[in-house]
C-alpha cells in the first residue's frame, strides 16, 4: 500500500510493471530502457502530494520538482 | 550505541531471493509494515539500478493510546536506499529512521550475495547500528532494541520465504494457463483437418 491512500492503485500498476521489467531484463542483464516510466511518474505525482501533506521529512527530495528550477536559476 | 549483526542462508539463487527482497511488503510476518513508497529510481553507468524508497510503519499502539496520541504520531517513517549490481550480483539496502530521530536513530544495512560454497544459495548479511539519546537508561533501551530487531529479523527471514513461495505459485499457475491456451487451439486445428 502507499503512503498516500489515493495513490495505492497507481502504485500497484506501477509495481507490476517494475517487477516484470526487473525479473525479466534487468536481472538477465538486458540493459533495454525502463518501459515504466509513464507509470512511475503518474504515481509520483500523487506520492509527493502525499509526502507533503502529510509533512514527511525526506531527505534529498528537494532535487525534485519546482525548487530544481530555482536552484538552475 | 549497540552494533547488531547477523548471517543467514536462504536455500534459493540470489536471483529468486533479489526479486523477493524487492516485493517483501506487505507480508504477514511483518504487519507493522503497512506502506512501501518508491520516491527515486535510476539506472548508473555502471548498471545498477538504485531505488529510495519510504518505508511506512505503525507500530500497533492500543486504541486507547492512539486516540490520545493522534493517529499521526504513531507512524514511523523509514527511508531506505538500495542498489542491486546485477553483474557482481550483489542487493545492498541501508535505511534509517527519519521521525522520532531526536529520540532515537536505527541504522540498517542488509547485503544479499550468492553463498560464496554454493552458487544456489545466498548469503545475508545484516547489521543494524542503534542509538538511544539523551535518556538515562539508553544501553538497557538499546539492548531492548536489538533484541527485538533480532526477533525481527528471524521474522523478516520467514516474510522472505514467505514471498519467495507465493512467487513461484504465480510462476506455476502462470505455466499451467499457458499450456491450457496452446492446447486448444493445436485440438481446434487437427478437428479441422
Amino acid at each position: 500500500n502507499s503512503v498516500g491512500e489515493g495513490c495505492t492503485d497507481l502504485k500497484r500498476e506501477y509495481d507490476q510493471c517494475f517487477n516484470r521489467w526487473f525479473a525479466e531484463k534487468f536481472l538477465k542483464g538486458d540493459r533495454s530502457g525502463d518501459p515504466c516510466t509513464e507509470f512511475f511518474k503518474k504515481y509520483q505525482t500523487c506520492v509527493q502530494k502525499a509526502i507533503k501533506e502529510k509533512d514527511i521529512p525526506i531527505e534529498g527530495l528537494e532535487f525534485m520538482g519546482p525548487s530544481k528550477e530555482k536552484a538552475d536559476s | 550505541m549497540k552494533i547488531w549483526t547477523s548471517e543467514h542462508v536462504f536455500n534459493h539463487p540470489w536471483e529468486t531471493v533479489t526479486k523477493a527482497a524487492m516485493q517483501k511488503y506487505p507480508n504477514p510476518m511483518n504487519p507493522s509494515v503497512f506502506g512501501v513508497d518508491v520516491l527515486d529510481r535510476n539506472v548508473d553507468q555502471q548498471g545498477r539500478l538504485h531505488s529510495k524508497r519510504l518505508l511506512s510503519t505503525e507500530w500497533g499502539l492500543p486504541s486507547l493510546v492512539r486516540s490520545i496520541i493522534g493517529n499521526a504520531r504513531t507512524c514511523t517513517y523509514i527511508q531506505e536506499h538500495s542498489v542491486v549490481d546485477p553483474k557482481e550480483k550483489t542487493f545492498e539496502l541501508q535505511s534509517t529512521n527519519i521521525t522520532f530521530t531526536n529520540m532515537v536513530s536505527v541504522d540498517e544495512r542488509l547485503i544479499y550475495r550468492p553463498h560464496p560454497e554454493d552458487p544456489e544459495k545466498t548469503m545475508l548479511t545484516q547489521e543494524a547500528i542503534i542509538s538511544v539519546k539523551g535518556v538515562s537508561l539508553s544501553s538497557y533501551l538499546e539492548g531492548l532494541m536489538a533484541s527485538t530487531i533480532s526477533t525481527n529479523a528471524g521474522k523478516g527471514r520467514e516474510a522472505m520465504e514467505w514471498v519467495i513461495r507465493r512467487l513461484n505459485t504465480e510462476i506455476e499457475e502462470f505455466a499451467i494457463t499457458a499450456r491450457g491456451t496452446i492446447r486448444t487451439p493445436m485440438a481446434a486445428a487437427v478437428a479441422e483437418k
